[in-house]
Formats: structure tokens, C-alpha cells, sequence
């Protein structure tokens, strides 16, 4: 099924930004935030893995139902889950679509990586401090 | 330090008496002495003009709302950009340059003092960040008052010991330089949207009247015994009529001080307006010069509009939304809490506009009507009425009546029905230009006590050589030399070092930042008025303790101490 | 120890209240600060040493030899590229500025991605704003439009609007009317007088027609506009041209939607529009605590607030073209210094493909996803813990940080002074 992927702050975020590796920042910021008749549409439940697909590329996150969303949009708050699916074009305005990102979510059984992975996944070395 | 002597100097020292005569002068430790040895460095001036070092009292180029000129302007950065070299550092901009590029233009016109005319208190951190990113001039700022709570508190309770009180402490805290008044009483206003339109308007909320204000502030200015008198920006601003509100302001000055003026009025040029709108808008500078020449307790700058792109910046938040509604250009605005406000807009003076050329020929009326030079100083408001990179010509201007007869055939032709200006036949002299440059800014601000403005053993040796030999020149005739000399100093010495020739930098700068601390009682020490405290955590978003600019953002202080008569 | 008046060094609300217990080198217990301020400043996971990359596998070196490695990366790079900036303090910032002036490097800080198209709709139209407290002690209307400050800056709604009282409203709650205009309910939207849902993409058609009614003109607006009633336009326009004072406050919902700088534009030109008819001030709620410090800085230094190419030896600026995004999704950068921010974590993933392709130095207390992508990592001090400096808020008022206590970790300035020094001995100037 095809969303408009929305970023933005949440409190657990900035609580955790200082601690990118730690296991709460991944949670945090592999949720996906979503209509509960979506969810059902999409036959999953809180804490589903999904995998939600770009024209940049693919990544595994974990469902979660939302109140304040309507249907056909997701949030996932700012960090590089949701930068995994971001386009770099700025259209000449040097900033990014950040907060309307196109999608695809599909269920999965795979697990959800980790921040390190994911940089891995760019072409770095992770630091294991 | 074996010394500098600058030989064969053709000196105007007008706080010295010395006009035009031909002097070695010796240098040692920052200082002028008497004499040097014979190891001394030796620069020829081969007759030149020799003055001391220029001081603009009253400029923007350092804080808030300047740097806020430079980030809304992108297109005046591309205007004035020179890449690194030597010692110079990158530059931006043209009206609003960086602080580098506004240090090293003012250094090769031989300027080594320059006052920031507008410091809102609760952002001097900025101003002062900046001053020390101004290398090659000692600073100074004017310290906004004209919308200060606690101030307008005291005037309602006419209690001038209590606005004393809150002028010193804020000058400490703050480390300002002297009281500014920017459109008082209405900046305040403008807090709501409005203005006031006489000094005896009333305040919305405050119960106070502009008139009130000044007046206690005149009263608090000498109480405390400070180096420069208030310095005030009139109300009403750049409306047509206003002269009258600046005879009435200048009205209300009395003469309380015998070393200089009791109020110091700036770009008086945009406050010298007869008409009822812009279609009959006309010059009122006869007025305004008979008023001052009839006061010597008021002193002047002229407020010199250039043609051509600037941009205008003032603490005057209403005037520039009255601007905004005139040009239609962007418009910043910054309202500061408890304090003050400030505006921003860029425009274009032209040379087709009545309204325009009316404003050119009123400073410069300014200028040639007040009979005694030490009464009106040269300034642009820069960059308001044009960026000082300007001053060469206005001070070509002044000297020459053919030099302004040219310029009457490039401007609108209706221009001679509403302003004098052509039919003053004066011509301002070398000594006369000297005073209006330096030697009476440093009698205005009062920092001749601190060796500013002068020649005599013991000042400071800021000097400037310019490339112009009086004896051989007539400026009457030869002004395109009198502007290309002034333009560029062949040296500009700073405390006792060469830090610029021939219109380049040499040297990285050390420059010191002027302030003012006034000694007051202890019962007068605001830190300890739980009144005063209490409001201040009431109404402010920074903490008391947070307020005052540490004494590490001023590396090279020289703070001016006086005792207070309270 | 107790401190008190402390700086917080997270958000752009610079709160400067904050009471603080410090034993033994650690911030043991916060009064007064938020979640984020509490979380930052009890931390206690920093990079213990500098490290470095060699073949796959990470070493500990030394100070001395990470600041050499860093200048011979930056010395030999073709188009440096040095990102960041907006989580120190100004003085760090200015050497920062110096650095790229010399190296000929581009310099770009987080407004990049955060505020960046504001400043563009300043630089067009200009920017009517004021300090907070002026907003605390007079505004009886707030909007807040795209923007959660429950969330991003949570103590902003009781030190400067919803909740603070103020010298002419008394009683803030009760005189103050809140209007929070988002595409999705926030914590910030439950706790508004009025919430103004509107489509996704839908700002700038909403912000049109609110403007449309202020000038008269709204007998021209539909019964919907991206999704929100005519009823509820006239009604908010009709709010914000009684108010006393009005104020609002944008965030990212504006700048990184559709429409970008022209959303910030049009709300700018609304604020105008609304002063004809009374007072109305407009300000973008900066996300880092030092964001608008790094804006200033690079102003009064090379003349433009980010985005400055130094490499035609003049200061050049073309958000764009001279962005890191931009550089980074073209390949264009050689060597990347990062200076307090997280590029990895925030840019998108083309970017981070090219940072670890690159020699990327960092500059940061903690291990971040851009320690993943980096060849060398160089721990400091915090500004604001064990290191200070001058931050400027969100409005633009300048205030010290503390330094709480004397840590063991050099300063970004003291580093960042290293680097220069050794770059500007090698270019023999």
C-alpha cells in the first residue's frame, strides 16, 4: 500500500539523540507511526515489523498505531530510519522532502537493524564504543 | 620600543590650536611624546595632511540588528566582496559590510574611533562580539533608553536620582559607552503597533510624555557625570513637518555642562522637514541651523543622505514600518523586551526623486547653516543616509560650491524651489573639515580626557596621513583629489603602529572598546533594590545574573569611571 | 555543588534557569529543566579518547595525532566541505569560519536542514519579529504552525506564551488565545483554543486565503481550502485581526513541505499583512540551542547566515548549489570536517553513502551514526558542562552558557584552535 511518510521531533527523540546506539533510540526511531485502519488493511498489529520501501531503498521498522494521523500518512520522527528513504533532491533549495516522502509498506518477519547496520549499510565501520 | 616619528606633517590639530602648520611628530608606546631618539622609524609625510585619527560618532556597524542587515541582504554582500589577503580576511557587502570589511574601509580613510550608535541593552553580547571582530577601531555604544520600563517608571515618579540609578547600573552591566534615546517614548509604543507624534504625546500604559523623558534623562546624564551628553534620535522621524518637534526638542535642552553640549541630536538631516506629505515636502534646515547656532549647549551630526542603494537600520521600529509602507521592500522589525525596538528596510536614494534630492541638500545645509563647526559633525547615520564609504564626497561637498552647482544640474530640477542649499555660497575649510571629523566628535563624546582627537603629548597616536598637501591645493576647484585623498590615507596609525597604506590593511588589529562605569551610593546600586530585582524576574526571559556582558568579551576594556553626584 | 542559572544547551529556547547539582564531574540532579534538558545534562556515555579507522577496524589515538591527521585531510582535500556547528558554542564557530576562509572550503550549518528556507524568504521579504519577551508580556494571541513545541521545545508554551504570565497579561491561560495549525494532532495541537487541520502540502493555499480575508477580499475563498473550512479561516483571521498582539511561531512544518522558503514567505507577507491592522510579530522556532548563534556568526564573519563557498577566495553563497545536501548528493566534497551535529543520523542516506566515502573527521562528545561513517572521531568537551561560550536564542539574544564544572575534555575551540594553527603553518600565512 502506497503513504505519505512524515517526519518530525518527539520528546523520546531528543531524549535519546545523544545515545544513537543505544536500544530505546532504535525504538524510537523505528517507529512507524500509522491509522489503525491501515493497520488492519495491512493485516498487522502494534510492534509488526513492516518493511517500508522508497524510491531510495528499503527499511525494516516497527508499527504503531496513531491517533492524530489520518489515513494514507505515517510518521516516523526525524533520525536515519526515516532518512533511509529520503531523496536528496532540494529542488534548488538546498532542503530535502523531508516530510513528504513516498512509500510502500509491506509486512515482513525481518528484523529491524540497528543504527549502526544502517551506516554499515552506507559504506561505514561501525564503532562498537 | 624605539619609537615613531612621523616627519614634515602638515598638522591640523584643532584641539591643539594647530592649523596648518608644518611638525614632526614623535611617537612612543601608543602615545604622542614630546621627542623620540634617532632610532626611530621614520615615515616622511612630505607635507601632507596630517590629522589625528578620524572618530564617527555616530554609525551602525556592529549587533543585532546590523548583522540582521547583513543575513536579510544577500544581494549587498555580493555588492562589496574582496578575497583574503595578506592580513585582510574575506569581505561582504556594500552598505552593510562585514565587520572586517567596515574595519579595513574606515581604517584606509584614516578612521580609528567609531561610536555604534544603537545598543539594545539585553543584546550588547552581540554588539560586543562584533566590536571585537572590528579590529583596526576602538568601539564604543550608545546604549538604548527611550523605551526602557524602569526608566519610564522613574519619570512617571519624577524621581531623576532613580533614572540615574538604572543608567548606571545598566551601563555597567551592559558595558555601554553613553544614554541613547531613539525616538523616545516611542518605540514603547510600537510594542502595540503605534507611535507618538509630539514630544508631548503621551506613552500608551506609561503615563509619560517623550518630553518628560529627555528631560530626566538630561537631569540623570549629569548626575552621573558622564563623558558624552544624551544623544538623542527625535521623535518623528523622516515625517514631513518634523522640524518642528526638533526645535521643541532642542528647546527643551538646558545648558548644564561647560566642556560640551547637554544634547548631542543625531541625523539631523532626517528631522529638519517643513511640508504636511511627501508632494510638499521642504528643507527646514534654516530653522533647525538658527536654533543650534543660538544654543551651544546642543551639538549636531548631520544625517547626510548620498544618492544612491543603502540600507536603513534604526532602533526606530515604527519609522521603518512607516518606510516599509512607503517603499514596499522587505522589512525586518525587532522589538526588544522592556527596552527598545528596531527596524530594517534597504532603499534607493535617487537623484529623481524630489523627496530625495529635498534630503540631500538638507544635510548639507546643515552642515554650511551652523556657524561654528565644533557644532556639527560629518555623518551619514551610516548606513542609513549612505554607508561612510561616502564621507570623501560629502566632505568634497562642503568644500566646494562648484562641486554642488555640478551636482544641481543631476538632480530633479525642482529641487532649488524647497531647499536653499544653492544659494548658500559657503565653502568649509581644511581646519573647519578637521573639527568635523574628529576634533569635535571627541569634544562631543567627551574623550579627549582619554587622549582621543588630538596631537598634543599624551594622546593616544592615532593618526591619519592622507595624500593631500593643502598648500598646493584649492578645494574649491580640486575636488575630485580632495575625494580620492580622503578615500585613502597614504598611512593610517594606530595607537603608535602603521595598520594601514595606501588604502590597505598591514597589520592584524588589537583595538579596545570604550565604556562607562558612574560609581554610585550604595543605596543607589540597583542590585540590591528588591524592587528592582523582582520586576526584573518578573518580566524579562533572561535571568538577572545572566544579564551583564562578562568582562571576557571586552579583551581590551578601558572603562571611564566617574563619580556620581547623587 | 549547586549551580544555579544555567544555560541549557539543547533547544533554541536557551531556557537559563536551570538549578543544577554537580558532584564529582557529573551533573547529578536538574531543577526547572525539561525532559531533554534533564536527559542531556545527567548524560554519561562520552567517547572516552580520539579514534581512527584503519582498515576496517577502529584504534585509539591521540589528541595530538588526530588534530595532524585532521589538518593533512583538510590541507589535502580538493573541496573540503566543513558541516555542522549548531551544538557549540560562538567562539568555536568563528575559528570554524576562519578555517574554511583559509582552506577555501565550503561551510554550511544545520539551518541547512532546519531553517534554511526561512532564511531564503527573509532574504526576500524580510523578517518582522521580536524577543520572547515581548511575545510573554503582551501577545493575547499565539499560532504556532507547523510546529510541536510539546515535543521539539517543551518549555516554550510556560517561559514565553501559553502559560507565562507577562506584565500585561496577567493571567495568561485564561487572556491568551492559542491557534495550532499542523497536518497531524500533536501534544502542542490538544492544549490549542483552536486546532487548524490542514491537508499535507496545504500550507501555502491555507496561509493565501488567510491573507486574502486580512486584505477584505474573502468573498473569493471556497468553502475548503486544503481541507479546512471557510468558517474556520474567517473565524481564525477574525482572532488574529482583534488581537492586541499577536504572535507566531513556524517550525518545520512550513520549511520542509511543499513550498518551503514560499510558505515562510507567505506567512511573513501574512504578518505584514496583519500589522496593517495591529500588532503581529513572526518567528521560526530554531531547533538547536546554538542554531541561530552559528547564522550570526557566519554572518558578521563572511556576510551570508550558511551555505558560504570560500573556494573562489571571495565569501559565494547559493542555497542550492553551495548546500551540503546538494554537495553531498552531487559527490562533490573531497574531506568533510563535522563539527557538533549528526549528518549520518539527519541528512538523507545518499549523503551518508558519500560521507563514508570520504575522509570525514568528526568533532563530537558522543558516538553518533556519523561515528559509523567516519575516519576519525575527536571527543570535546560539552559547551554548556564542561565547556562555555556564547549561544544566542531563538530570538536572537545572545546569553553566556556555564561551564559547570572542569571536566577532562578539551573545548571545540581549543581543538578547532589546534587545527587552524597547523593549517594555517602549512599554507605559510
Amino acid at each position: 500500500m502506497r503513504f505519505v511518510l512524515n517526519t518530525g521531533r518527539t520528546i523520546r527523540q531528543g531524549s535519546y539523540v545523544e545515545r544513537k546506539n543505544s536500544p530505546v533510540y532504535r525504538e524510537e526511531a523505528a517507529s512507524l507511526h500509522m491509522d489503525r485502519v491501515d493497520m488492519l488493511d495491512l493485516e498487522i498489529e502494534e510492534g509488526s515489523h513492516v518493511r517500508v520501501k522508497s524510491d531510495q531503498g528499503a527499511v525494516v521498522m516497527v508499527a504503531r498505531p496513531a491517533d492524530g494521523l489520518v489515513r494514507g500518512e505515517v510518521f516516523v520522527c526525524l533520525g536515519p530510519y526515516a532518512n533511509f528513504l529520503v531523496n536528496p533532491e532540494t529542488h534548488g533549495t538546498g532542503m530535502p522532502d523531508f516530510k513528504t516522502t513516498v512509500v510502500t509498506i509491506e509486512p515482513t518477519t525481518d528484523p529491524v537493524p540497528t543504527v549502526r547496520e544502517l551506516m554499515e549499510q552506507c559504506g561505514g565501520v561501525g564503532y562498537e564504543g | 620600543m624605539t619609537g615613531l616619528l612621523v616627519k614634515n606633517a602638515y598638522v591640523i590639530d584643532p584641539l591643539s590650536g594647530v592649523n596648518g602648520e608644518i611638525m614632526d611628530i614623535a611617537i612612543r608606546d601608543g602615545k604622542i611624546v614630546e621627542e623620540v631618539g634617532s632610532g626611530a622609524v621614520v615615515i616622511d609625510a612630505g607635507g601632507c595632511l596630517t590629522l589625528p585619527g578620524g572618530i564617527d560618532s555616530h554609525s551602525h556597524v556592529c549587533g543585532t540588528k546590523v548583522n540582521f542587515g547583513r543575513y536579510m541582504s544577500p544581494e549587498d554582500m555580493r555588492a562589496g566582496r574582496t578575497a583574503r589577503k595578506g592580513v585582510m580576511h574575506v569581505t561582504s557587502g556594500y552598505s552593510v559590510p562585514t565587520t572586517f570589511g567596515n574595519s579595513y574601509r574606515y581604517s584606509s580613510m584614516g578612521y580609528t574611533t567609531v561610536l555604534e550608535g544603537a545598543m539594545a541593552p539585553l543584546e550588547a553580547r552581540h554588539t560586543h562580539e562584533e566590536f571585537t571582530a572590528t579590529p583596526h577601531q576602538d568601539m564604543l555604544a550608545n546604549t538604548l533608553f527611550d523605551g526602557n520600563w524602569s526608566i519610564m517608571e522613574a519619570v512617571r515618579d519624577k524621581d531623576v536620582k532613580r533614572a540615574a540609578a538604572v543608567v548606571a547600573w545598566t551601563l555597567a552591566a551592559v558595558k555601554g559607552f553613553a544614554i541613547k534615546l531613539t525616538n523616545p517614548g516611542g518605540t514603547e509604543a510600537w510594542g502595540w503597533g503605534e507611535d507618538v507624534h509630539s514630544i508631548r504625546d503621551e506613552v500608551p500604559h506609561f503615563g509619560v510624555t517623550p518630553a518628560e523623558i529627555i528631560e530626566t534623562m538630561i537631569q540623570a546624564n549629569e548626575l552621573l557625570n558622564l563623558p558624552h551628553s544624551v544623544h538623542i534620535h527625535c521623535n518623528n522621524l523622516g515625517v514631513p513637518g518634523n522640524y518642528q518637534t526638533t526645535l521643541d526638542t532642542i528647546g527643551l535642552a538646558p545648558d548644564l555642562n561647560r566642556e560640551r553640549q547637554s544634547l548631542y541630536l543625531t541625523h539631523v538631516q532626517f528631522h529638519s522637514y517643513g511640508g504636511s506629505t511627501w508632494k510638499d515636502i521642504c528643507s527646514k534646515s534654516e530653522e533647525v541651523a538658527r536654533a543650534v547656532n543660538a544654543r551651544p549647549q546642543v551639538a549636531i551630526d548631520m544625517g547626510q543622505i548620498m544618492f544612491g542603494r543603502t540600507t536603513t537600520m534604526t532602533a526606530d521600529g515604527p519609522m521603518e514600518f512607516k518606510l516599509y509602507m512607503l517603499h514596499h521592500n522587505k522589512w525586518s522589525n525587532h522589538d526588544v523586551e522592556l527596552e527598545t525596538g528596531s527596524g530594517i528596510i534597504p532603499v534607493y536614494y535617487s537623484r529623481k526623486s524630489l523627496v530625495n534630492c529635498v534630503m540631500w541638500a538638507i544635510g548639507l545645509e546643515l552642515a554650511l547653516l551652523t556657524k561654528n563647526p565644533w557644532q556639527c559633525m560629518l555623518a551619514t547615520d551610516n548606513p542609513n543616509g549612505a554607508p561612510f564609504v561616502k564621507y570623501p564626497e560629502i566632505i568634497a561637498l562642503l568644500m566646494s560650491r562648484k562641486l554642488r552647482e555640478y551636482e544641481m544640474k543631476a538632480i530633479d530640477p525642482r529641487t532649488e524651489h524647497f531647499v536653499p542649499l544653492f544659494a548658500i555660497d559657503r565653502e568649509l575649510d581644511w581646519y573647519e573639515i578637521a573639527v568635523m571629523t574628529r576634533a569635535a566628535q571627541a569634544k562631543a563624546l567627551g574623550i579627549t580626557r582619554i587622549g582621543k582627537g588630538h596631537l598634543a603629548p599624551g594622546a593616544e597616536a592615532d593618526i591619519a596621513i592622507y595624500p593631500l598637501k593643502p598648500d598646493e591645493l584649492d578645494p574649491a576647484v580640486d575636488y575630485q583629489q580632495v575625494m580620492a585623498g580622503f578615500a585613502k590615507t597614504s598611512y593610517t596609525i594606530k595607537r603608535g603602529r602603521v595598520v594601514a597604506r595606501d588604502g590597505e590593511v598591514i597589520v592584524e588589529g588589537a583595538n579596545s572598546t570604550i565604556w562607562t562605569r558612574a560609581e554610585v551610593p550604595p543605596e543607589f546600586d540597583l542590585n540590591k533594590d528588591p524592587e528592582f530585582v523582582k520586576k526584573f524576574e518578573q518580566y524579562y526571559t533572561v535571568r538577572m545574573r545572566n544579564y551583564p556582558v562578562q568582562d571576557i568579551y571586552l579583551p581590551r576594556g578601558v572603562s571611564i569611571r566617574t563619580e556620581a553626584s547623587l | 555543588m549547586k549551580v544555579e542559572d544555567v544555560v541549557c544547551p539543547f533547544c533554541g529556547c536557551l531556557c537559563d534557569d536551570l538549578v543544577v547539582e554537580v558532584e564529582n564531574n557529573r551533573v547529578t540532579s536538574v531543577e526547572n529543566g525539561c525532559t531533554l534538558a534533564n536527559e542531556k545534562l545527567m548524560e554519561d556515555h562520552r567517547l572516552k579518547n580520539p579514534i581512527r579507522r584503519e582498515r576496517g577496524s577502529w584504534k585509539d589515538v591521540s589528541y595530538d595525532a588526530a588534530i595532524q591527521e585532521t589538518a593533512e585531510i583538510l590541507l589535502d582535500a580538493d573541496r573540503p566541505l566543513l558541516y555542522g556547528w549548531s551544538g557549540t558554542h560562538g567562539e568555536a564557530q568563528s575559528v570554524g569560519v576562519h578555517l574554511a576562509e583559509l582552506l577555501g572550503a565550503v561551510i554550511d550549518n544545520t539551518s541547512t536542514v532546519c531553517h534554511g528556507p526561512s532564511i531564503l524568504a527573509i532574504q526576500e521579504v524580510g523578517h518582522p519579529g521580536c524577543t520572547l519577551g515581548q511575545v510573554k508580556n503582551r501577545a493575547d494571541v499565539i499560532v504556532y504552525w507547523g510546529a510541536n513545541p510539546i515535543d521539539a521545545h517543551p518549555r516554550h508554551m510556560s517561559r514565553y506564551t501559553t502559560y507565562a504570565d507577562g506584565f500585561f497579561v496577567k493571567d495568561a491561560f485564561k487572556e491568551r488565545k492559542v491557534i495550532v495549525i499542523d497536518v497531524r494532532k500533536t501534544e502542542s495541537s490538544a492544549v490549542a483554543n483552536e486546532f487548524v487541520k490542514v491537508d499535507q502540502g496545504g500550507d501555502y493555499a491555507v496561509l493565501s486565503a488567510l491573507r486574502a480575508i486580512v486584505r477584505g477580499k474573502g468573498d473569493l475563498i471556497p468553502v475548503k481550502v486544503a481541507g479546512v473550512t471557510r468558517e474556520q479561516l474567517f473565524r481564525v483571521a477574525d482572532i488574529c485581526k482583534n488581537a492586541k498582539f499577536g504572535a507566531i511561531f513556524f517550525g518545520l512544518g512550513l520549511t520542509m513541505s511543499p513550498g518551503k522558503n514560499k510558505n515562510i514567505r507567505n506567512a511573513i507577507e501574512l504578518t505584514e499583512e496583519l500589522n496593517r491592522h495591529t500588532k503581529f510579530t513572526i518567528s521560526p522556532m530554531r531547533g538547536h540551542w546554538n542554531v541561530y548563534g552559528s547564522n550570526e556568526v557566519f554572518t558578521w564573519i563572511s556576510g551570508y547566515p550558511y551555505a558560504v563557498d570560500f573556494a573562489r577566495g571571495i565569501a559565494f553563497y547559493n542555497p542550492g548549489e553551495t548546500t551540503s545536501v546538494d554537495i553531498l548528493r552531487r559527490g562533490e566534497c573531497d574531506a568533510c570536517l563535522v563539527v557538533a551535529s549528526d549528518p549520518g543520523a539527519h541528512f538523507p542516506r545518499a549523503c551518508a553513502e558519500h560521507l563514508a566515502r570520504i575522509p570525514t573527521v568528526q568533532i563530537d562528545p558522543h558516538v553518533n551514526a556519523t561515528t559509523h561513517l567516519a575516519t576519525l572521531q575527536i571527543p570535546v568537551a560539552v559547551t554548556g558542562i564542561d565547556a562555555e561560550g556564547t549561544a544566542y536564542r531563538m530570538d536572537g539574544v545572545p546569553i553566556r552558557t556555564r561551564k559547570l564544572y572542569e571536566g577532562t575534555y578539551p573545548s571545540d575551540l581549543e581543538i578547532l584552535g589546534k587545527i587552524y594553527a597547523r593549517v594555517k603553518e602549512a599554507k605559510g600565512s
